[in-house]
């Protein structure tokens, strides 16, 4: 007897729960979120999620958006499709996000753009690769904060490849085996053949890699002298440093994901670029050390200069959520992103701006950081270059 | 010469996880599919070690493997120990269980970022120049020579030790060994201590060499197939099939694509599933069981 009336009770609170957390949610900017927080690319994808909640934490604390809170509804997938599909499908059917954000390995892309698709609920894509639809003429539901993006990164990076090296290029490329970070590395095997380099080896990597040696002996043996990588950052420093291993002295170049900063003091090493769309914490703008005093207050435990992603993503968001009004529903946000203009403060080289054909920006800026050994820093190697986006 | 080292390095990294899938199975028929988190757990175990006894390896080290040694008779009493007596695969479920539940606790604890032990103990890893032009870093260097050590040491552990007679008597007829005396819920929890501690080593070694991320749960998984391929009870077969798929990882990635790299393990592994389904040195009866 008394066991039922043990069950009863239990069952009463767990209903009253759950309706006062829908009264919470429906008094709330409800916002839904799946991102490898676990799993092989957990150190790339997890922190920008991080970044946003840091971010929507401190909105919050300063009493929301039009008065309401924003309720980031977050869940892992693990960087696997169905873990992201099943996820997408709970936070549209179930919790009934006006906002999908996804921040994890491009192969949980197409799931989750269905799912989206399927629901009419806007899909962001924060501190994972932007894929091609943002672009313009851009997909209706799709839109993207990244820094890093197919196409202009490629052709950025070989760019300044062609500034910087000496004599002729014996290109090795180096990409992940998941579909975005192959497509890259295969633009830019082409665009290399236009701009007169010989590309001399490309190497694949699946993502559970025990030892990069033999992927990193095959780039050695074709001679390349330079090596550009644009894959998750495991596997651009794990090969790097295989190479090193190999005693292979030439330069490297790799997408500055959110590791890069802390990694380049790390490695010490001259001829390791990193080519990327933000700047670094030790350029010390007043935006930096407004998110490193905000992590410290936080106790998280990435390094500030990881949130960089996620922060931008909750300047997204609270601009469209202002834009938006109050009640938004997925229709009301999806216009408000259209028209999203958003200063980063020096954390990227220019505003992130969004038109009804453009999802992803009008300029992508770059930069080039590398490690000087003479002077014991980070310097740039170049400076901000802009590319339009067409 | 360099393909021949690679080759080495990679089948010594394989040998030293696969060992500990073995040292399970053979003493209690449980596959532990929580193998990969456990080595991920022993390197991060030397990672938070390190961090405390920052730039002094030696304690570090010592903390680490004691750490390693006390987390296998851990999950064995308070786990595995609910497990005797009930199905094969619902001990299976368990470790699986037991897997995710490790993973999410890791990036809980020491959040998702690469870590690298081996800067926090003050350690550099410089290449080797050996044979033929070859070279070797010393960590991975370490890792053959610890293949070697802890292969050594189980083989005369198992031969020649008390408890190791005691855990192969268990393996082979648990109810017979129960009526000699022998402790089985001792010799369980050592064969877990074990088979945690040699994950550890290489899951310590590996972050030594190359840092510390979630990957490793996957290369834990990944040495599954030189376990099978060599016969799950037969700690020999760990080490032929450690060789034998990394021989053809590696020349796969070098001759043919690098992509096949991922799938070769499993492609061997299939065909000694379909010629020889208990393994190259594995015992047919052993299969009835599964």
């Amino acid at each position: 007897m008394m066991g039922r009336i043990l069950l009863g009770a239990g069952a009463a609170a767990l209903a009253i729960t759950a309706q006062i957390a829908a009264v919470h949610a429906q008094d709330a900017y409800v916002i839904g979120v799946t991102g490898a927080l676990t799993g092989p690319s957990s150190g790339t994808n997890g922190p920008p999620i991080e970044g946003l909640r840091l971010y929507v934490d401190r909105l919050n604390a300063a009493g929301g958006i039009n008065g309401k809170k924003i309720q980031l509804n977050i869940l892992d997938d693990q960087a696997e499709p169905s873990k992201a599909a099943a996820n997408a499908k709970r936070l549209l059917s179930q919790d009934n996000v006006s906002l999908l954000i996804l921040s994890s390995l491009s192969s949980t892309y197409a799931p989750v753009v269905a799912e989206s698709k399927r629901a009419n609920v806007p899909l962001m894509f924060m501190g994972a690769v932007c894929p091609k639809e943002v672009y313009p003429p851009a997909e209706a539901l799709q839109f993207c904060t990244t820094a890093y993006a197919g196409g202009y990164d490629s052709r950025a990076t070989l760019d300044f490849i062609k500034t910087a090296a000496a004599g002729p290029v014996k290109l090795g490329l180096v990409a992940m085996a998941i579909p975005l970070s192959r497509g890259e590395i295969d633009y830019a095997e082409e665009r290399a053949k236009t701009m007169a380099m010989t590309t001399v080896d490309k190497e694949v990597i699946p993502p559970p890699t025990a030892d990069y040696t033999p992927f990193a002996t095959k780039l050695k043996d074709a001679n390349a002298n330079w090596v550009f990588s644009w894959a998750p950052w495991v596997t651009e420093v794990k090969t790097f440093e295989a190479l090193r291993r190999l005693d292979w002295q030439d330069n490297y170049i790799a997408w500055s994901h959110i590791e890069a900063e802390g990694e380049l003091a790390r490695l010490k090493d001259g001829k390791l670029y990193v080519i990327g769309a933000n700047s670094f914490f030790q350029d010390r703008l007043p935006v930096h050390m407004e998110i490193a005093d905000a992590v410290k207050k936080a106790s998280i435990r990435y390094p500030a200069e990881q949130m960089t992603e996620g922060w931008i993503g909750g300047l997204v968001l609270e601009s469209a959520l202002k834009k938006a009004g109050w009640p938004a529903d997925a229709g009301k946000v999806r216009a408000a992103l259209e028209s999203v203009s958003v200063d980063t403060k020096g954390l990227r080289g220019g505003p992130l701006e969004w038109s009804k054909d453009n999802h992803f920006r009008a300029r992508q800026y770059y930069r080039v950081y590398r490690w000087d050994e003479a002077k014991s820093a980070i310097v740039q190697a170049k400076d901000w270059t802009a590319y339009e986006v067409q | 010469m360099q393909l021949a080292v690679n080759i080495i390095v990679l089948a010594a990294i394989y040998a030293l996880l696969a060992c500990g899938y073995v040292l399970i199975y053979r003493v209690s028929r449980v596959m532990n599919m929580a193998h990969g988190e456990l080595s991920m757990l022993g390197a991060y175990l030397l990672f938070a070690a390190a961090t405390v006894f920052a730039h002094h390896p030696i304690p570090a080290l010592i903390i680490a493997i004691l750490m390693s040694i006390s987390t296998g008779v851990t999950v064995y009493v308070v786990l595995m120990r609910r497990m005797t007596g009930e199905m094969v695969l619902a001990a299976i479920l368990t470790t699986i269980a037991l897997g995710i539940l490790l993973r999410g606790l890791v990036v809980l604890v020491w959040s998702a970022s690469e870590q690298h032990p081996l800067q926090s103990l003050g350690f550099t890893n410089p290449s080797l120049a050996v044979f033929g032009g070859a070279r070797i870093s010393t960590c991975a260097a370490l890792i053959v020579l610890m293949a070697a050590l802890v292969y050594g040491s189980l083989f005369g552990f198992l031969r020649f030790g008390r408890w190791g007679v005691r855990m192969r008597a268990a393996g082979q007829n648990p109810l017979l060994a129960a009526q000699r005396g022998i402790n089985l819920h001792a010799i369980y929890a050592l064969a877990w201590s074990l088979s945690t501690l040699t994950g550890s080593i290489a899951g310590m070694l590996i972050a030594l060499d190359s840092g510390l991320d979630q990957s490793m749960v996957v290369i834990g998984l990944k040495a599954f197939a030189p376990a099978l391929v060599g016969g799950l009870d037969s700690l020999l077969g760990a080490l032929f099939g450690a060789l034998i798929v990394a021989s053809s990882e590696v020349l796969a990635i070098h001759y043919v694509d690098p992509l096949l790299s991922d799938v070769v393990p499993f492609l061997v592994l299939i065909a000694m599933l379909i010629v020889r389904p208990w393994g190259l040195f594995g015992t047919r009866e052993e299969l009835d069981r599964v």
